[in-house]
């Protein structure tokens, strides 16, 4: 119906309550969580196959489609960013299976997450406007239910409230826009808006993009509208602030840059500036946030904030570019950051739950020094915190490299320092991070936590392997995020 | 014929209104009836676009999406009303200003 990546997700998810019934009657407590990984290895699997054809010419799904119906079309920047979803959603999973063991109703965790996946798959698949809201909703309702899964404590239900009005208020916004767009045009199609939309005094076209970029800008955190994501994402349970720090908001980044490409780059209006002054107030805002957390999983929450700076840094460098050289290449700088952060990310969160599941505590005081007893750990959350903050041999030091420099090519000087600048403040954090987890000494409460446990390291091991890998061999993936920015240009 | 112009008026205020309301209201019911609002003038705007865009005929592409958008504002709904329950049993109160342990 939806492809098969999509299809054998939603089918894994809506069956995943009878599993829970049968674990339940069986008192095996793993099965759901293998189940879910087995839904998302073969989903894996469809969109490799998939990824074949789709890389040669964009699909079309269903073939047959009529000119207004809505459809979806999957090419390549649809699979880039697909895969990177289903490569970090496997490996939560498979932590989730150990991490979650000790909560009740675990079963209807992994319908939701396998739904909040398949729903991030749909939004980067969606051929037309409409069908991209309808997915956007199936990710954002099962990611605030997600958010305040353990609804026995107070702050998931708080938190999990506020990103609701919020996020919701984003997508009535998103969805005013929309209407808008098609008073316009008459349809909300990609293939006949990018043909037939032509912006030129119209003042309605300024309205849509301003209700649009608000609405997708609540996603993607952008500044004044972060204020859910440090609540948020530390509130919900480690494994989904890995996907919701790592994935979730990068639907919003894909959003923004799909109706940009599409629609509104023709549009001669000094806007572009205006970008570029939030995604400089972004990165600022975050990193300075960051510096004094105390929560080790705010902290990363507020690292997350500036990341997306950076990412909308090189962003807004490619809408204020005519030569299609410059614009290709800040674009594949920022889908190249887009991976590395949700790789980089989701390495750092799982380490702080391993911290958190065996500690008990997400005080960076009570961490102190938890590094002598979980080496292990200890020495991966290393690899990715000297990561984030672009050190060479690693994958953050290629995106942030080409980032900065695209900055430079485009000569736009003074952002470009602050830029630099955002780079050794966030530097100077994770040293601050490192320094507490690894070089303290150990408090007494600390005295009886040990390694994590296999389940839990896996996924970590290898996470912080495809860092390394990355960073060795960026080429292959430079020119995968280069055929993707190429998909968006071209349409 | 009503001219579109007041139509469009119309949504525009509503949608404000919906703002104002979950800028200022302090019950979280009514913050979760601002949330409807807002998605309501959407659908209003749909639905008028779709009869004035051509002349005597009415776009069935934008019926369809007002009533999936109904159905998904009605999901956000049941969620917003958990989440509430589950506030209330928490906090004791309906006041969404008393939910400030966070620092955001």
């Amino acid at each position: 119906m939806f492809t098969l990546p999509i299809d054998i997700l939603l089918i894994f998810a809506a069956t995943t309550p009878i599993v829970g019934w049968i674990e339940s009657k069986l008192g095996f407590k793993k099965l759901c969580g293998i189940y879910a990984t087995v839904g998302l290895a073969l989903s894996s699997y469809a969109l490799y196959n998939l990824s074949m054809q789709a890389l040669q010419n964009p699909i079309l799904a269903p073939s047959d489609a009529i000119p207004s119906q809505s459809c979806l079309r999957i090419d390549a920047l649809s699979i880039f960013l697909a895969s990177i979803f289903i490569f970090l959603g496997f490996f939560v999973a498979i932590y989730s299976i150990k991490y979650m063991e000790k909560d009740s109703e675990i079963s209807l965790y992994y319908a939701l997450l396998l739904a909040m996946i398949s729903g991030m798959m749909g939004v980067v698949f969606a051929g037309d406007f409409f069908t991209l809201f309808v997915f956007w909703e199936l990710m954002c309702i099962t990611s605030y239910v997600l958010v305040a899964f353990r609804k026995k404590h107070w702050e998931p239900v708080e938190a999990g409230l506020k990103y609701l009005v919020m996020s919701s208020a984003g997508s009535a916004a998103i969805l005013f826009g929309l209407s808008i767009l098609y008073g316009l045009t008459g349809t909300l199609k990609f293939v006949q808006l990018s043909k037939t939309f032509v912006l030129t005094s119209n003042v309605w076209g300024y309205v849509s993009l301003v209700f649009i970029l608000t609405g997708f800008g609540v996603k993607a955190a952008i500044f004044p509208l972060h204020m859910w994501l440090p609540d948020a994402h530390p509130a919900a349970p480690t494994s989904i602030s890995a996907l919701l720090s790592g994935i979730v908001i990068k639907t919003g980044i894909y959003a923004i840059i799909r109706s940009l490409f599409l629609i509104y780059f023709p549009i001669n209006f000094s806007w572009q500036t205006a970008l570029m002054v939030i995604s400089i107030m972004t990165m600022c805002f975050g990193n300075l946030a960051a510096l004094l957390q105390d929560d080790i999983k705010r902290l990363l929450a507020y690292s997350s904030i500036a990341q997306i700076g950076y990412i909308f840094f090189a962003i807004s460098v490619a809408i204020t570019q005519t030569d299609v050289t410059i614009i290709s290449y800040s674009l594949t700088a920022a889908l190249l950051h887009v991976m590395n952060h949700a790789v980089m990310k989701g390495l750092l969160f799982l380490c702080a739950g391993a911290f958190i599941y065996k500690a008990g505590t997400r005080s960076l005081r009570e961490l102190a020094g938890i590094g002598h007893k979980m080496p292990i750990t200890a020495t991966m959350f290393t690899v990715g915190a000297l990561a984030i903050s672009g050190i060479p041999p690693l994958n953050g030091f290629v995106s942030e490299f080409m980032i900065a420099s695209s900055g430079i090519n485009s000569g736009m000087l003074v952002p470009t320092a602050i830029l630099l600048a955002n780079f050794l403040l966030s530097f100077a954090y994770y040293l601050r991070l490192i320094k507490i987890i690894v070089w303290s000494v150990p408090s007494k409460k600390l005295e009886k936590t040990n390694e994590a446990p296999i389940l839990m390291l896996f996924p970590i091991l290898f996470l912080a392997l495809s860092c390394i890998i990355i960073g060795l061999y960026p080429n292959p993936f430079i020119d995968m995020a280069n055929k993707a920015a190429w998909s968006l240009l071209k349409y | 014929m009503i001219m579109l112009d007041y139509y469009i008026v119309f949504s525009i205020v509503l949608f404000f209104v919906g703002i104002y309301c979950l800028a200022t209201k302090r019950n979280m019911m009514r913050i979760i009836l601002g949330i409807e609002i807002l998605i309501n003038a959407a659908n209003i705007n749909f639905i008028v676009f779709s009869v004035y865009r051509t002349e005597g005929f009415v776009d069935p592409l934008a019926h369809s999406i007002v009533i999936v958008s109904i159905a998904l504002a009605g999901c956000v709904t049941a969620v917003a009303l958990a989440l509430v329950v589950y506030a209330y049993k928490h906090y004791g109160t309906l006041d969404v200003r008393k939910l400030k342990r966070l620092k955001g």
